[in-house]
């Protein structure tokens, strides 16, 4: 197959940006593969892509940029829908660009990374390509206009993806999209580069954003409980962001200094992840939750809240981590003694973790895609019969070439950013 | 997957540019480094070549091949590194350096790392990425040292944490709090045996002004003055990290606030600012 993916902006740092690098270089073993990036500010992207994934974009912007002052690109949107979080970046330009693309497209499938662009995908692509819309977020998170401009947009698309199967019932529920072919598929996270952790260091790990929706205050506050009783132990909260200031006032003021350590940001994470032997999330709200997946992978359990979307459905409460109550820094306190003060249970369910987080490997997640695009088009999607024979016949072809490697763990890691 | 025959593949994970020649780096817990680089296939002998920042001095290692496409160099905790920073730089025969980027530096190892209490030398190198982006090594080397470990800020006090590495404390030991300017005599503070070493209290009350250096005299007025310095684990700047509260008190010269933290060299130190 010729898979097409629109992204907003391929050279920068971001989870939806990871993802899409780490979908489209495991599909590149068999498919066609391009990344249309609408934007380009800068001469290479952060994240390497596979040289077999062909890069290009739309609209550039760097300094010198053939489009640096282009006169439209001060002129507002009208097909990015309005509501849309990345509205005041796009304009008259981008509308232009984007619809040439989608209307002269060599694709069988083409692929929309956020809701503005699944949108020029609905409005603007040409009869033939099967149109998938994917969801980096959740629909919960986006506003009611937006929310409205969607519903009118989205029939028009063949397939959708959301990270979570909770998602998926939220568009199922609340929006009614007949015929559009719904997936719930995780993000891939590969295997990192370094050894998995082995148990043996009496530290607790959290990493993201120092963001309010991270609840950093009540893991904080769960440590002055864990320090109590277990002061041999002790955390360190990886990341940057707003709330850090108010993070190191509650460390000084619960007397905490000898025992969590606000770290900065830390890139690549892995090698973080495995000096630890037990990880926290203590967040209100996770899209998906790559960082739970993450750490995962380098072998520890996970201690996290059971918010929405997606920790419930990435850890399997006592098995490989567990699931406490959001918001309650008791519970997060009883969970994370719990591992602590248990040698055995910890180790069991760290080879679990390690063992049962392989699904989330971007050989398998790429199959998963590749299912929903292999469907899509043998039903035909917008296109006319002839295409659909083509593609089909395409699609065998690619699917008997057999599943794709395992990533090389030593060369799967991020150069520079980590997921929002 | 069969690797092609020179170059090793740019496979799946979203990943770095791969214009820059990179070293994974892993640190043992003695104190030594092993550095991994991608075999570009150039001239052989190639060299990882350690350059002192701000000096003349290099340190030599040959690559060697290490299988799956990587040349691999040992630092061991043995070979003299003067403490300092080293900029790290690949040599093909023939060629010349080029600065290495930093790729995956696993420092498990030194996490908590607590060397027996009668090593006579403390080695510590530390592999980080600089504001650049490029790979540099961070080195101390110190005989005798004294680690810092928990601080405690109490009522207008400081009390201190430490272990002695290659000297042991004499019966009139003691700590000293020293004015980096010189203008004030140094405040001493008395040293008690605690868990896995000693410890000793700072009156912010006797401490003008200023930036105050702590040290140890593990021999008394007559011995060796040790430097207080956090060194054993994986963080190269601790400054950022091992933050404390600052206090304010009253002295007989006015109220100051007083604040420990860590200098450049991570070196224990306290600074005191007049109020108002």
């Amino acid at each position: 197959m010729h898979i097409s993916f629109l992204i907003h902006n391929a050279y920068g740092i971001g989870g939806t940006i990871r993802t899409t690098y780490n979908l489209a270089n495991t599909l590149a073993e068999q498919h066609d593969i391009e990344i249309v990036s609408v934007f380009r500010h800068r001469d290479e992207p952060v994240f390497r892509h596979d040289p077999r994934v062909r890069l290009r974009a739309l609209v550039d912007v760097r300094d010198g940029g053939a489009d640096r002052d282009h006169a439209e690109l001060r002129r507002p949107a009208q097909v990015f829908p309005r509501a849309e979080g990345r509205y005041e970046q796009y304009s008259a330009l981008t509308d232009r660009r984007i619809a040439e693309h989608l209307s002269s497209i060599d694709a069988d499938v083409v692929v929309g990374t956020r809701p503005g662009l699944n949108v020029h995908l609905a409005r603007q692509t040409r009869r033939g390509p099967v149109r998938v819309g994917q969801e980096h977020l959740t629909l919960d998170s986006h506003s009611p206009a937006l929310r409205a401009t969607l519903r009118g947009a989205y029939p028009r698309l063949d397939g959708f993806t959301t990270t979570t199967e909770a998602d998926a019932r939220a568009y199922g529920t609340k929006m009614r999209l007949p015929g559009v072919r719904f997936a719930a598929v995780p993000n891939p996270v590969p295997a990192p580069g370094v050894d998995p952790a082995d148990g043996s260091g009496k530290w607790v790990v959290a990493a993201g954003r120092l963001a309010p929706v991270k609840r950093y205050d009540l893991l904080v506050r769960a440590f002055d409980t864990v320090r109590a009783e277990r002061p041999d132990w002790r955390l360190r909260i990886y990341g940057s962001g707003r709330q850090k200031d108010g993070l190191r006032s509650l460390i000084d003021q619960l007397g905490l200094y000898n025992h969590v350590y606000l770290m900065g940001p830390a890139h690549p994470i892995e090698p973080e992840w495995a000096k630890g032997s037990i990880a926290a999330v203590t967040s209100s709200l996770e899209s998906f939750g790559m960082t739970i997946v993450e750490a995962m992978r380098c072998g520890l359990p996970v201690v996290s809240t059971d918010c929405p979307h997606g920790p419930g459905e990435i850890i399997e409460d006592g098995v490989d981590g567990r699931l406490v109550k959001v918001g309650d820094v008791d519970a997060i306190a009883a969970g994370l003694l719990e591992l602590i003060n248990d040698d055995t249970k910890r180790q069991q369910m760290a080879h679990a973790a390690l063992k049962d987080s392989e699904r989330f490997d971007p050989a398998r997640i790429a199959e998963r895609h590749e299912a929903l695009f292999t469907g899509l088009t043998a039903r035909g999607g917008t296109s006319r019969a002839g295409r659909v024979r083509g593609s089909l016949h395409r699609t065998r072809g690619a699917l008997l070439g057999g599943a794709y490697a395992v990533r090389d763990a030593g060369r799967s890691v991020l150069g520079k950013g980590r997921a929002a | 997957m069969t690797p092609p025959a020179r170059r090793p593949p740019v496979p799946g994970g979203a990943d770095e540019p791969a214009t820059t020649p990179r070293a994974d780096c892993v640190a043992d817990v003695a104190g030594g480094l092993t550095f991994d680089v991608t075999d570009e296939g150039g001239p052989c002998p190639a060299q990882l070549l350690l350059r002192r920042r701000g000096g003349q001095e290099e340190v030599r290692l040959p690559l060697t091949p290490a299988g799956g496409h990587h040349l691999r160099a040992a630092l061991p905790a043995g070979v003299a590194l003067p403490e300092g920073r080293w900029d790290a730089y690949l040599r093909a025969a023939g060629a010349e350096p080029r600065r290495l980027a930093p790729g995956l530096n696993d420092l498990r190892s030194l996490v908590d790392r607590a060397p027996t209490a009668t090593a006579e030398r403390i080695a510590v190198r530390i592999p980080y990425a600089t504001k650049h982006g490029n790979l540099s090594v961070r080195s101390w080397e110190r005989a005798p040292h004294a680690e810092a470990g928990a601080l405690h800020i109490g009522d207008g006090e400081l009390t201190v944490s430490a272990r002695l590495y290659g000297t042991g404390p004499a019966p009139d030991a003691y700590a000293e709090a020293a004015d980096r300017h010189g203008t004030f005599p140094p405040v001493r503070a008395d040293v008690a045996p605690a868990p896995g070493g000693l410890r000793f209290t700072v009156s912010y009350g006797a401490l003008r002004p200023g930036l105050w250096d702590l040290w140890l005299r593990p021999g008394g007025a007559a011995g060796p003055r040790v430097r207080i310095a956090r060194l054993l684990d994986d963080i190269v700047d601790k400054k950022p990290v091992y933050v404390y509260p600052t206090v304010g008190v009253d002295t007989e010269h006015g109220p100051v606030e007083a604040t420990p933290y860590y200098t450049a060299d991570n070196d224990l130190s306290v600074t005191v600012a007049a109020v108002g």
